[in-house]
């Protein structure tokens, strides 16, 4: 595998861009760290930058990169931390994302590893090989690895990989100053595969076709062989027509003559490679059998897995919907915005415009002051801190990949996999943003889908906050009621909608981390990261949308839907008229249109039928503005007109149906 | 018919098969990829004899050619399965026995590999292999060999002899996760989804892909 004459050759192609970095013994000028998923990259890199960091969405995309720098030698070298991969052929959006970041410009490569499972580390960095990138490989988690009897022999291994090689364990903070000062001496590793005739008959022809790049022609010419379309774009930006059609050519070649996908047979032969040289330096000793831990398997356990999840979803309730949703909106909405903030804007605002138009807008009942940033910084915020925080939990401690081995046979009914429950979870904190991150769901379908019933029937924790406690001031079999009619509707709409919407369920394939004890200041971090992005993108929707509340009220649209709503309540759902006002708040804010039934209910003008139905269909209900407003981002309008158009019917309809099935029951909750 | 003039209509048939599988099955493509000497000829004589016939420039196996090539294919890719995976030949030696073979092996010999080795569904390359008498009765005198994952006894170790999964998507991001043919895979559970083990890294799939991922037991477990 090891062959310095294949690694001057590689560093030939790569177009002088590997020289300036691949010197040793300078200070780099800039540090990616690369590696699988769930090595602790971002645990390092917290330790690396220390305080200064950035976290943004990669352009396009809503995978987050952090940026921050670290001292090296009294200089600030910038560092970046890429999403966990496992090849430089992405996958998923996220691999694709750190391919990219490495393809746009040159940089030293941190790559980290969990020392337990050297092989799979090695088969990337036999890519980044390929790739002509000066390299630091850094041996995480060695703890781990010594208490399942693992050791690796660090100096062999570095001598037969060309590259520094430091073992850390970086949630205790061990061997960062030895990878510090190995990251002066980063060097292209010298590693090689050798992919046997057909392939590489067929790179030596792409070589001279392809662009130079800040990677070699090596690796860019088995992205191109294993069919990698998300090259494609980049290609043909940097190659001549003729020379595009002659890679298409020798990439058919190759295919023809292999009689196997050339991706598979170059990852097998990578993995090959890799799994020798790792069996050079790695010993197994006494108890690297490992069995699941009692815990671990419990978690996806066919019968025990079920209650531990239900624990698990109860405890994220009773952090976010009731720490978060009752006790910190509480201080904040009505002590600081209803006491303080509100009365003192609406006061400057009256002092200084004498019209009623400005200050309305500003500071009326749909104010964007008293409306729109009341309701997103005081009402949603603490919700979303709250949140993200558990969220984080849930993600670093692995238990979500758990999660959603649990709920996959169920989303498969409704045409999904078990990796919707991120963005279905997600949805329970907010339903705007949760549309946004349909965008991980593998295909288009289930982007829809997942949308569809997130609108339909995710109370997010605003809402469901209120609704639960209508629920409890009625009786248990009420709540019985309200959560199966929410349920059967998600289960049934989810149904059809993979049946007639086209396209396919993509195949569950996931791995599965071990349980670990989630890092605080990780989780500060990532919250922290989150937190910024709802201020940056979901702010302003909430505005937008306070202002065409603000529209429909002055212009008098406003009444004439309450009115023309007035029918269908009375009629259909057997409700009082009044509630019709609270359906069309339920739409600015589904938390506020709760609200409303929960004062009509308190003021005894709702009988436990009437306050069932109308729980029932404000939960189905069309989604808030914001959330419309990011479907329409997502989607196109419409997509969201569709969706609005499906939902106000069904939610009506399952009313109705509720209604008088309950009335011809004469059931008593 | 000369012995080596039925081999060549054979080939023929089979090299059709194949190109129309991958849907290339241009006469150009046809000619050029066989490895007879005067192919052209050679798929002159198959459309002389009502095996196969020319249609806008593409080459299309009649239903008698089809017999032929169907039969023929099998053959071939029940020995490569044999070969590679169950014997872990290389694959050069493999491709030359196989091409040998499948011009000697009798039906029944072939039915007879096709029930040791699980009725496997494909070769070691991915294409499928038709279908034989013995497939459709699925007996199961023979205990196979090599079954599909979650028919491992749990927590026990199998070595990845071929992945049968449909999309080539779905094969690149298991194989990504470190499942390729050759490597060691433990199944640790079933329900509600199939987790295995390859070398440290844990993985769970929908227990239809399992199925597709066919395992070599262990004989002497």
């Amino acid at each position: 595998m090891v062959s310095s004459a294949a690694r001057a050759a590689d560093c030939a192609a790569c177009a002088g861009s590997c020289q300036r970095t691949a010197a040793a013994g300078l200070v780099p000028e800039k540090v990616a760290l690369v590696g699988n998923p769930n090595v602790g990259k971002s645990v390092l890199f917290g330790l690396l930058t220390g305080r200064y960091v950035t976290v943004s969405n990669y352009p396009g995309t809503t995978v987050e990169i952090s940026r921050g720098a670290m001292i090296l030698e009294g200089r600030a070298v910038p560092v970046v931390d890429t999403p966990g991969t496992n090849g430089l052929t992405p996958q998923s959006e996220d691999e694709r994302v750190t391919r990219d970041l490495l393809l746009e410009r040159p940089c030293t490569v941190l790559q980290v590893a969990d020392a337990k499972n050297l092989p799979r580390a090695l088969a990337l960095t036999l890519q980044l090989a390929e790739a002509g990138l000066a390299c630091v490989l850094c041996l995480n988690m060695s703890d781990e690895a010594e208490s399942l009897g693992v050791s690796i022999d660090v100096e062999l291994l570095s001598g037969l990989a060309g590259v520094p090689v430091a073992s850390t364990v970086a949630t205790r903070r061990e061997g960062v100053a030895r990878l510090r000062a190995a990251l002066r001496h980063a060097r292209v590793p010298a590693l090689h595969a050798d992919y046997g005739r057909p392939i590489e008959e067929a790179v030596s022809q792409m070589v001279p076709l392809l662009p130079p790049g800040p990677v070699a022609a090596r690796a860019l010419a088995l992205a191109v062989l294993s069919r990698d379309i998300t090259l494609g774009p980049w290609l043909r930006d940097r190659m001549r027509p003729q020379d595009l059609a002659r890679a298409e050519e020798v990439a058919a070649g190759l295919a023809r003559s292999l009689r196997e996908p050339a991706a598979l047979a170059i990852q097998r032969r990578r993995l090959e490679a890799a799994g020798e040289l790792a069996a050079r330096v790695v010993r197994e000793g006494r108890g690297a059998l490992r069995e699941q831990a009692s815990l671990d398997a419990l978690t996806t356990h066919p019968l025990w897995g079920y209650p531990i999840a239900a624990g698990v979803l109860y405890a994220l309730y009773l952090f976010v919907g009731v720490l978060g949703a009752q006790t910190a909106v509480g201080w904040i909405e009505e002590g600081l915005f209803g006491r303080v903030l509100n009365p003192a804007v609406e006061a400057a605002v009256r002092a200084w415009s004498a019209w009623d138009l400005p200050a309305d807008l500003i500071a009326g009942p749909y104010g964007l002051f008293t409306m729109g940033l009341t309701y997103a910084l005081a009402i949603v915020l603490p919700i979303v801190v709250t949140f993200f925080f558990a969220f984080s939990v849930l993600e670093d401690s692995g238990y979500l990949p758990r999660l959603a081995v649990m709920l996959n046979r169920l989303f498969w009914v409704m045409g999904l996999n078990g990796r919707a429950v991120l963005p279905m979870v997600l949805g329970l904190g907010c339903d705007t943003m949760a549309t946004l991150t349909t965008r991980i769901l593998g295909s288009r379908k289930e982007r829809r889908i997942v949308i569809l019933l997130l609108a339909l029937g995710v109370p997010c924790s605003a809402q469901l906050g209120v609704i639960l406690g209508m629920l409890a001031a009625l009786s248990w079999k009420a709540a019985v009621v309200w959560a199966s009619a929410v349920a059967g509707s998600v289960v049934l709409v989810g149904w059809l909608a993979a049946r007639i919407l086209p396209g396919e369920r993509e195949e569950f394939v996931m791995e599965i981390p071990p349980l670990r004890r989630p890092c605080l200041a990780n989780l500060l971090r990532k919250t922290a990261a989150r937190v910024g992005w709802y201020l940056k993108e979901a702010v302003p929707l909430f505005l937008l949308g306070t202002l065409l509340l603000f529209a429909a009220d002055r212009s008098g649209l406003l009444g004439r839907l309450q009115r023309a709503l007035q029918p269908v309540v009375t009629s259909l759902l057997g409700l009082p008229a009044q509630s019709s006002e609270a359906f069309l708040m339920g739409f600015l804010r589904r938390d506020f249109g709760a609200a409303g039934l929960f004062r009509l209910a308190g003021q005894g003008s709702l009988d436990p039928v009437q306050a069932v139905v109308s729980l029932v269909v404000m939960t189905l209900f069309i989604p808030c503005v914001a959330n419309l407003l990011m479907i329409v981002k997502e989607q196109g309008a419409r997509a969201a007109l569709a969706v609005a158009a499906f939902v106000f019917p069904f939610a009506v309809l399952v009313g109705t149906a509720l209604n008088h099935a309950l009335r011809a029951a004469g059931a008593s909750l | 018919m000369r012995p080596a003039e039925s081999e060549r209509i054979e080939e023929m048939c089979e090299e059709i098969w194949s190109l129309t599988e991958m849907g290339d099955n241009t006469v150009r493509a046809v000619v050029s990829g066989s490895k007879l000497s005067r192919a052209d000829e050679a798929l002159e004589a198959l459309t002389g004899q009502g095996l196969a016939r020319i249609q806008a420039d593409r080459a299309f196996l009649t239903e008698q050619g089809q017999v032929i090539a169907r039969a023929i294919v099998r053959r071939h890719r029940l020995t490569e399965v044999l070969f590679r995976e169950v014997l872990s030949l290389e694959e050069n030696v493999t491709e030359s026995t196989a091409c040998e073979m499948e011009h000697i092996l009798s039906s029944q010999v072939a039915d007879s590999i096709c029930t040791y080795l699980g009725h496997p569904p494909r070769c070691p390359h991915g294409k499928p292999i038709p279908r034989g008498a013995c497939c459709e009765v699925l007996r199961k005198e023979l205990r196979p060999l090599v079954v599909p994952l979650p028919e491992l006894e749990m927590g026990k170790e199998g070595r990845i002899v071929f992945l049968t999964a449909a999309g080539q998507q779905t094969l690149e991001r298991v194989a990504s996760l470190g499942i390729v043919p050759g490597r060691a895979a433990r199944l640790l559970q079933r329900a509600p989804s199939v987790i295995l083990e390859a070398g440290r890294t844990r993985v769970a799939v929908d227990p239809e892909i399992a199925r597709q991922i066919f395992v070599r037991r262990d004989p002497a477990v």
